[in-house]
């Protein structure tokens, strides 16, 4: 086809001056890569932040006894927050759809025959399962009948499980939290470890009124969990509730909370960090090497036209039409800026990889950069490519000849 | 073939205007060899640019095998030239960077039909030019005359009915002008219409027909009566080396 072999031709001239082509590359070749590292990293980052998100609670609000910032765990000192707080939670909020008051006591000595460990202790309401979407895999979980009967029952965390029984079924089994016993009625499923590095499977769940009652002799809570229906109210939710919490604990703000919220919302924003402003800058440099290759491009290719007027008046002699003219000097343009795409791509992935190898940053490489990188060579081809082809076009071939 | 009558050309450059041609009338027939000669000034480069289809004229009449220029608009002339028109120039304008067979092949590029044996018919026209072992040859390689003689082969690749030549000999020496005008005296006897612009009355004189020019305005035409033989006067060249 007559516009294959004219394409051909723009191509063709590439190889003509190579110092000049990559010239007229290396704008699209470092903003290609940039782009290319951004896309990497951001998925990279979406990933972790996702992960984060989920083993938090995609739709989780935690209201922890204690003050202070960001996502310390529950201080055992505080006594202000109250079942009544959760209740009035319940009451005033709309759009919870789990509530779920409880306590919370580190390094509990735990005992079954001869073996023994350390553990967390969790004293929950039967709601926790729920509010934590976090079930038994085997045996039975706390019930409304254990809260009413201060019943002292327990379900496991496997990590206490295999510490204390190995493989064996705990099931009926009895062992001592504290210096009370209890009898095994269920196991958790596992959890895993969390960014952290915190084993979220070594504990084990009593009755929250056992809890209160029996072992700890208290009638404060150290947490409260609660799920809401909407993600997308996390952060409302959490107003309302510190507004609560605030008129509840007769806390007139500058004055320090007693308490701490933490949403997903806030988990998301923290696991972020500061990859949103490195991207910007990423994005930038990207946006300006683009630009500023694509007038290095445009400019060459104006010299490269004045240069070749007597090439394109020739042509013109011979027989090419003002769009041929046209269509040659845009696909060398074009070309231009789809091999420098080729090459950046290139780049960007190498870069990543070692972006991923020596700063640890999460980096995901998948298919967008590239098609990205396609539709932004394209445009910065076509953009800076027509000024330089229209003028070759114009040229009139006796001026060209002479 | 050609038929021009009260031909005129005008150009305007600011408000000064400048009538280059004044009213020029000729035809040529299918199968002549002309020469159409002046000294510099005279507008036989305006005149050869318009028979060119490269260059529009003011006012008068063109018409090229029955087609009147004139109303062509720019992409019709750019057919016109490839189909109808071969191109011979004083400075060869070939492409640098490409081979011979390569710059052979340039105008088919832009024929409506490429020819499956565009490569095939490109390398025999450099054969008829006596160019067969400098096919990949670029022109850097090659001697003027040797260039002028790709040129001529790219002239004749797309089968133009006219070939029109401005001052094909002016940058080469005696021995090559002649070799290219011997190239030129065989294609006029196998049929091909040769119309050749020069200001050198040695060249002129190998034409079947002179057109003089005087002041944009036609001077004379005439009929050689005995054109020279290169290939008489490439012996002459010869036996005066020894």
């Amino acid at each position: 086809m007559r516009i294959s072999r004219i394409i051909g031709e723009g191509v063709q001239s590439l190889g003509a001056n190579k110092l000049r082509t990559f010239f007229m590359m290396a704008g699209t070749i470092v903003g290609i890569a940039a782009l290319t590292v951004i896309m990497a990293m951001g998925k990279g980052t979406e990933k972790s932040v996702m992960k984060k998100v989920n083993n938090f609670g995609v739709r989780a609000v935690m209201i922890n006894a204690g003050g202070g910032k960001g996502m310390s765990p529950p201080q055992e000192g505080i006594t202000t927050l109250r079942l009544e707080d959760a209740e009035a939670i319940r009451n005033q909020v709309s759009g919870i759809d789990v509530i779920s008051p409880g306590i919370q006591k580190r390094g509990m000595s735990i005992k079954a025959g001869n073996a023994q460990t350390q553990a967390t202790a969790f004293a929950v309401e039967p709601d926790f399962h729920d509010a934590w979407d976090w079930y038994v895999k085997s045996g039975e979980p706390i019930s409304a009948e254990d809260m009413a009967t201060m019943g002292r029952v327990c379900v496991l965390g496997s990590t206490v499980h295999r510490q204390l029984f190995g493989e064996a079924n705990p099931i009926g089994e009895s062992i001592q939290i504290g210096n009370t016993r209890f009898l095994v009625k269920g196991v958790l499923e596992s959890k895993g470890t969390s960014p952290m590095g915190t084993d979220f499977d070594n504990r084990v769940l009593i009755p929250l009124t056992t809890g209160l009652r029996r072992v700890f002799n208290q009638d404060h809570v150290s947490f409260i969990r609660i799920k809401v229906q909407d993600s997308k109210q996390l952060v409302e939710i959490g107003e309302q509730i510190r507004k609560i919490l605030h008129e509840r604990h007769h806390i007139k703000p500058p004055q320090e909370d007693d308490f701490a919220i933490v949403t997903a919302a806030d988990i998301a924003k923290a696991a972020r960090g500061i990859s949103g402003t490195l991207s910007i800058l990423l994005i930038a440099l990207a946006a300006l090497s683009l630009i500023v290759g694509g007038i290095v491009l445009m400019n060459i290719l104006l010299i490269s036209v004045s240069e070749r007027v007597k090439e394109i008046g020739l042509r013109r002699a011979l027989g090419a039409t003002q769009s041929d003219i046209f269509l040659q000097f845009l696909a060398e343009s074009l070309a231009i800026t789809l091999l420098g795409m080729l090459l950046g791509c290139a780049l960007g992935w190498g870069a990543s990889m070692l972006v991923g190898m020596f700063i640890k940053a999460p980096i995901v490489i998948t298919w967008e950069p590239f098609a990205l990188a396609v539709v932004f060579s394209v445009m910065v081809g076509l953009f800076f490519g027509i000024q330089p082809a229209r003028r070759a076009a114009r040229l009139k071939p006796i001026e060209a000849l002479r | 073939m050609i038929e021009i009558s009260e031909l005129e050309k005008t150009y305007n450059s600011g408000a000064v205007a400048t009538q280059v041609l004044k009213g020029i009338s000729f035809r040529i027939e299918a199968g002549e060899y002309v020469a159409i000669m002046g000294t510099s000034g005279t507008g036989k480069s305006t005149l050869m640019n318009i028979i060119g289809c490269l260059d529009k004229l003011t006012s008068g009449r063109y018409s090229l095998n029955g087609t009147e220029v004139a109303d062509l608009d720019d992409n019709a002339l750019s057919h016109l030239r490839n189909h109808e028109l071969g191109f011979v120039f004083q400075q060869f304008h070939l492409l640098s960077r490409a081979s011979a067979l390569k710059n052979v092949m340039l105008p088919l590029i832009y024929a409506d039909k490429y020819p499956e044996d565009a490569e095939e018919r490109a390398t025999k026209m450099l054969e008829s030019v006596g160019l067969a072992d400098r096919v990949n040859y670029r022109p850097s390689e090659l001697s003027g005359g040797q260039q002028q003689r790709v040129a001529i082969a790219r002239a004749l690749v797309t089968r133009p009915s006219l070939i029109l030549a401005d001052e094909p000999t002016g940058n080469l020496d005696r021995k090559s002008g002649l070799e290219i005008l011997d190239i030129f005296r065989q294609l006029n006897r196998q049929g091909h219409t040769i119309v050749m612009v020069t200001h050198d009355e040695t060249t002129a004189v190998h034409a079947n027909r002179i057109i003089r020019l005087k002041e944009g305005r036609v001077d004379s035409d005439q009929i050689v009566p005995e054109p020279m033989d290169p290939e008489q006067e490439l012996d002459l060249l010869k036996k005066e080396a020894q």
